[in-house]
């Protein structure tokens, strides 16, 4: 302390000024750059915004997409579609090609497939515009998704997910997002293994041509050019590009599922515990979203919040500790509290994080709170047109979610009306203390109170990677061998070879009954099979009729609602289906694209080389199948085979029980079935 | 190496070109304390950026006390006597009362096997009730929430191993408060709440170095590279030194460190020079001038022999290897960034080519040439991080090979060109950001003495040939100048990361 005191005195009379007595000069009018939009004729837009500073331009397109899309047996499929948008070449170039090219000249052109959007953007030093510019267009229109190129992006996939669980705050925010929105849709589930191996080339090929279209597309351009010339530039350049596609649907809708409780996943190498206490947040254009946007920020927002204060720097407890209202454009986000403690503190560090939340709820905050969150927000609002580029780029994110221009300055109006009784207003709205859960990623040996003590009981979750199922089922020849012996057998017990590759088309009227456990639903369908690969459905469900065909590649739905080309999903769905029609199936061994696999005694791994596979169980004293598992994204699915009837020859199981993730689903009856009725490609497809 | 040079001139400005014009935004002045400030006027939006450069940082931590540059730097954000304090001369007399507490307790628990338990728990309960009754002085954290009520963004610090920066931006009618603040915490700190900071710290370094397999990787592999010079301490401390840090530490860092001629302060946006000079006297002219502090004595001894490390962490592998160079005023700084950038960042680097996107064998690989920091002789560093199945083994063998042929061929002219032109556009984009400016300028006046480092560096990387590659590559990547840290899981890990462990073996 002596030192301090030396040093004071020696400099003393320096600033009389209190930081109270300063006077600020009013700050210039914000100046808004103007923006040129343009319409082409091939239905995409284009924003151009001029700024001379540097002899650089940058552009972007942005395309309406998304990883909410994935397939749930390819959950990764739009992330690796944009890497290899770029990466796998374009227009008669191979990727390598276009790397050396652009970094040759200190460019770049790049493409990336987010939660809800794509894009492919390029930075180019002035001089060399037109050339990156080329590239740009090529990447953006003509990918030519090279094969190595895949094969690396699968890769380095795998060893992602293989790496996932290696750092605690990773696991913390995957783990979080999957309990909040439900592992079984597109906003919380995770790519694995299985659904990265299924990827193909058509999958990505497929992705691509369904959302990469002019009419589905916006671009923004900014930088040294002149606008006129730009514009003509881009005219000429996309004049060409003229494919279309129907309208992209919207992104699914979440669904608002509470996990209310207390989670908790174990690792033990960590002297520290992650931890997010959370809900469903909301969207931007929710009418209280300022008013929780101010909340959020008193109780976990900065050096000034709450939480910060407490947690932080009165208790000495994390290093790290935030909340977020977590909103988003166009679907709910995730309010999280997130923080790190040391692993003793972990249950007071939650609880006291919690009543910080609780405080929100039940008392107003101080005027001095409002008023320094009020006064962030309105005197940092000029950082938001710093530079040219961020003005255009949010001018381009709104125009890309459907909202207004001006929705900055109306969000910083009602910001400034913000009132004390309104934010606890919203917090009693929003915030339901009920449906908080609470995530824990940590060791609990050391603990100093149990997790329990947070008043719920506590349920752990296990974060152990399903292994590879390709990895699992090594093949030699011998394992292959022995796969296809026991495929003859079943051959054999269901009434030969010859008989079935005789089989031309296969009728079947059955009845499915959903167990009452996953809504009881009855249905009655008639499904009908033709060589090498057709399908049709007719069923009869409590709300209507639904017809579908599907020959491989696309085909048609007709329901209710009306009349539409099959959706992805239902593609991926059907293709999966036809690869295990049951008669083609048993003759896998015949097949040059499926292989026959031994895995253990009586099961056998049937796969083809587009991702498809099944597993195929042997009752080794019929020789008949018991059971068929496969993978539909996340959910293993499992189908028992009883009730074998003869039928012209063949032994055919006329009872099927569905389990998915191990539960009962559903039990299909056969009721009647015809083979060879001559069924014709015409018949198939003719709509009801 | 004329060619060149010339056909870049119709893509890109010479940066002497660049220099010149840039040279114009720029005004540089030294108070007569010794404190240095670089403006540089960018009008485009009434916004300023701030970057104040202390030439202390970790590697000045005295022994036993690692960990305190970083300590003082959380402590500038506690404030003065006048911001932060309801009642400063109660709250100093409070302040005293915990550090003689603490005095009573440290000499109870030095007497160690003779330490009475008893004592040493009742001298624990009095620091502890003294911090309660300091703590009761204090409007916490109004420092930093002046700050961002005044709309202040990008506020931050950070301390590396050879200085501290302090950095935010404000809009451009509030720059006297960053004056007021700024000059009033390197003036007159308060080290208020230094013992709830000093958990808070602590809970970085668990966040860190300790809950993070790489975290942990890394300080194994520096402290095993480096044998006698402070480089091979961790940034935020040893976990036993923190938790015995003193305020009385962080006092004595502070005036021997924050002296004025040690200190750079660069300003960028919309300000008028002479407004800034006139403000910085104002505001900085009264702080007294002070010696300059003394760099690190320790030199590294040579290195005999390469060194290796293996830490068992439940985590998938990866590997640091490091090779010792010289400081970053060696005459060949610029090759091994050269180096550095042939290897390393973008799709067209050798390491990503070979390892990642032909043989599949890693996730990433690639390099830093200066590690862990550049003030004294120190590593250059590289990582490989396994692909899915894939050894470390497999991964060492193909970088080695890679290295191997950087040393045998000269490295062909297209490549050698790619990262030179790549440079300049680097610089040029660099030049858009009013933060990062703020960051390059103070920086380069900083360790250079001279903010034009920016600029110059290019030039400097001009004049590389593929004979100076080859050269640097022979005299450094040497078995015997290596070190090497594998992380690899331990022996009763689940059963996967197991099976890959075996490969990695």
């Amino acid at each position: 302390m002596k030192t301090t005191l030396l040093l004071i005195a020696s400099c003393v009379l320096m600033q009389a000024q209190s930081y109270r007595d300063l006077k600020y000069p009013p700050l210039p009018e914000i100046k808004i750059p103007k923006i040129d939009t343009v319409a082409l004729p091939n239905g995409m837009q284009v924003l151009l915004l001029e700024n001379h500073e540097l002899p650089t331009i940058r552009g972007v397109a942005l395309v309406r997409t998304g990883n909410l899309f994935d397939p749930a047996a390819k959950i990764g499929l739009a992330t690796i579609t944009g890497s290899l948008i770029r990466s796998g070449g374009a227009k008669g170039k191979t990727g390598d090609q276009l790397d050396e090219e652009l970094e040759d000249i200190s460019a770049s052109v790049e493409a990336n497939i987010g939660e809800s959007s794509g894009t492919v953007s390029f930075n180019a030093l002035k001089g060399n515009a037109d050339e990156v510019l080329a590239v740009f267009r090529n990447v953006l229109t003509s990918p030519e998704f090279g094969d190595d190129r895949l094969q690396l992006l699968k890769t380095q996939a795998l060893s992602g997910i293989s790496r996932r669980n290696d750092e605690p705050q990773g696991i913390a925010s995957r783990e979080f997002a999957a309990l909040i929105y439900g592992k079984d849709n597109s906003y919380g589930w995770d790519s694995e293994y299985a659904t990265i191996d299924s990827i193909t080339r058509a999958d990505v090929e497929a992705f691509y041509k369904r959302y990469f279209f002019p009419a589905n597309t916006l671009i923004a351009v900014t930088g040294d050019f002149s606008t006129p010339e730009m514009k003509s530039k881009i005219e000429g350049l996309f004049a060409g590009w003229t494919v279309t596609q129907e309208k992209v649907p919207p992104f699914p809708a979440v669904r608002r599922k509470a996990s209310p409780g207390t989670f908790l996943i174990t690792k033990t190498d960590v002297t520290q515990t992650t931890f997010t206490i959370g809900q469903l947040g909301g969207t931007f254009d929710d009418k209280d979203y300022p008013a929780l946007q101010v909340m959020a920020d008193i109780l976990g927002g900065g050096f000034r919040s709450r939480l910060f204060s407490t947690v932080r720097t009165k208790l000495g407890y994390a290093y790290n500790i935030n909340a977020d209202w977590g909103a988003n454009y166009d679907h709910a986000g995730l309010f999280q509290i997130s923080g790190s403690t040391k692993s003793a503190s972990t249950t007071d560090a939650i609880r006291v994080a919690k009543r910080e939340v609780d405080r929100m709820r039940t008392e107003e905050v101080t005027a001095a709170e409002l008023d320094t969150a009020k006064q962030s927000v309105l005197n940092s609002f000029v950082f938001s047109f710093d530079t040219p580029g961020k003005t255009l780029n949010r001018l381009l994110q709104y125009k890309y979610y459907g909202y207004p221009d001006d929705f900055l300055f109306r969000y910083q109006k009602a910001v400034a009306a913000v009132t004390r009784a309104d934010i606890l207003r919203v917090a009693k709205v929003h915030i339901d203390p009920a449906s908080l859960a609470v995530l824990a990623v940590g060791n609990p040996k050391e603990f100093a109170e149990p997790l329990t003590k947070l008043g719920s009981p506590v349920q752990e979750i296990d974060i152990a990677i399903p292994e590879p199922k390709a990895a699992q089922a090594q093949a030699s020849g011998a394992t292959l061998q022995a796969g296809r012996e026991l495929l003859q057998r079943v051959q054999q017990a269901s009434g030969g070879a010859a008989k079935l590759a005789q089989v031309k088309d296969l009728s079947q009227n059955i009845e499915t009954q959903v167990d009452p456990s996953s809504g009881g639903l009855k249905a009655l369908q008639s499904n009908r099979w033709a060589a090498p690969g057709l399908f049709r459905q007719d069923a009869t469900y409590p709300f209507g009729k639904v017809s579908v065909f599907f020959d491989g590649t696309g085909g048609w739905m007709k329901t209710p609602q009306g009349e539409a080309p099959l959706p992805e999903a239902q593609r991926n769905q059907l293709a999966g289906e036809l690869f295990r029609s049951y008669i083609p199936l048993l003759l896998s061994d015949q097949a040059t694209n499926r292989k026959v696999n031994l895995v253990s005694p009586g099961v056998m791994e049937i796969s083809d080389d587009r991702g498809n596979s099944v597993r195929l169980s042997v009752d080794m004293k019929t020789g008949l199948p018991s059971k068929e598992e496969f993978q539909a994204g996340p959910t293993t699915i499992a189908q028992e085979f009883t009730a074998f009837q003869p039928v012209e020859g063949l032994q055919l199981p006329s009872a099927v029980t569905i389990y998915q993730g191990g539960k009962k689903f559903a039990l299909v009856t056969v009721k009647d079935t015809r083979i060879n009725s001559g069924l014709t490609a015409d018949q198939l497809k003719q709509k009801p | 190496m004329k060619l060149p040079a010339l056909f870049l001139c119709t893509a890109l400005f010479l940066p002497a070109q660049d220099l010149q014009e840039f040279a114009k935004k720029v005004t540089e002045f030294t108070l007569p304390n010794g404190l240095h400030f670089i403006i540089c006027e960018r009008h485009q939006a009434p916004v300023v950026s701030f970057h104040t450069y202390v030439n202390a940082g970790a590697v000045d931590d005295p022994s036993g006390k690692t960990g305190i540059a970083h300590m003082f730097e959380h402590m500038a954000f506690k404030g003065t006597e006048s911001i932060g304090s309801t009642n400063w001369p109660e709250e100093k007399k409070a302040l005293e009362a915990v550090e003689r507490a603490y005095d009573r307790l440290d000499q109870e628990r030095d007497k160690g096997p003779r330490a009475s338990k008893d004592r040493v728990a009742k001298l624990d309960e009095e620091v502890k009730a003294a911090m309660d009754k300091a703590n009761t002085y204090v409007e916490q954290n109004l420092y930093p929430r002046l700050i961002e009520e005044n709309g202040g963004v990008g506020m931050n610090a950070s301390t590396g191993e050879d200085f501290t920066n302090y950095f935010y931006n404000l809009p451009a009618n509030r720059v006297e408060l960053w004056f007021l603040l700024e000059s009033s915490r390197f003036i007159r700190p308060v080290f208020r709440e230094f013992y709830k900071e000093r958990d808070v710290v602590r809970e970085e370094r668990r966040m860190r170095s300790e809950s993070d397999p790489q975290g942990k990787l890394i300080e194994v592999f520096t402290s095993t590279a480096l044998q006698a010079h402070p480089y091979r301490r961790p940034a935020v401390g040893w976990s036993s030194d923190i938790e015995n840090l003193r305020l009385s530490d962080a006092e004595a860092f502070f005036n021997k460190y924050y002296v004025p001629g040690n200190i750079t302060i660069s300003i960028v946006g919309d300000v008028k020079a002479a407004e800034m000079k006139r403000m910085a006297e104002k505001y900085f002219g009264p702080i007294a001038k002070k010696p300059l502090p003394s760099p690190v004595v320790t030199v590294e001894p040579p290195q005999e022999g390469p060194k290796q490390a293996l830490l068992e962490a439940v985590s998938q592998p990866i590997e640091f290897i490091g090779y010792k160079r010289p400081d970053q005023y060696d005459k060949d700084d610029a090759v091994f960034e050269v180096i550095s950038r042939l290897l390393s960042g973008g799709r067209t680097a050798l390491l990503y080519k070979d390892l990642v996107r032909d043989k599949k064998l890693a996730l990433a690989a690639g390099a830093d040439a200066t590690f862990p920091g550049g003030k004294y002789p120190g590593l250059f560093l590289f990582y490989l991080m396994p692909a899915m199945g894939k050894s470390l083994d497999e991964n060492e063998k193909a970088f080695y090979a890679v290295l191997d042929r950087l040393r045998k061929d000269p490295i062909d002219a297209a490549s050698l060109k790619r990262v030179k032109t790549k440079a300049r556009g680097t610089l040029i984009r660099q030049l858009d950001s009013n933060s990062g400016l703020a960051q390059y300028l103070a920086n380069g006046y900083a360790n250079y003495g001279d903010w034009r480092r920016i600029f110059t560096d290019v030039d400097d990387i001009e004049k590389v040939t593929a004979a100076d590659v080859q050269r640097v590559a022979n005299q450094y990547f040497n078995e015997a100048n290596r070190t090497s840290a594998w992380l690899v899981a331990p022996k009763a890990a689940p059963k996967s990361a197991a099976a890959l462990e075996g490969a990695a073996k």
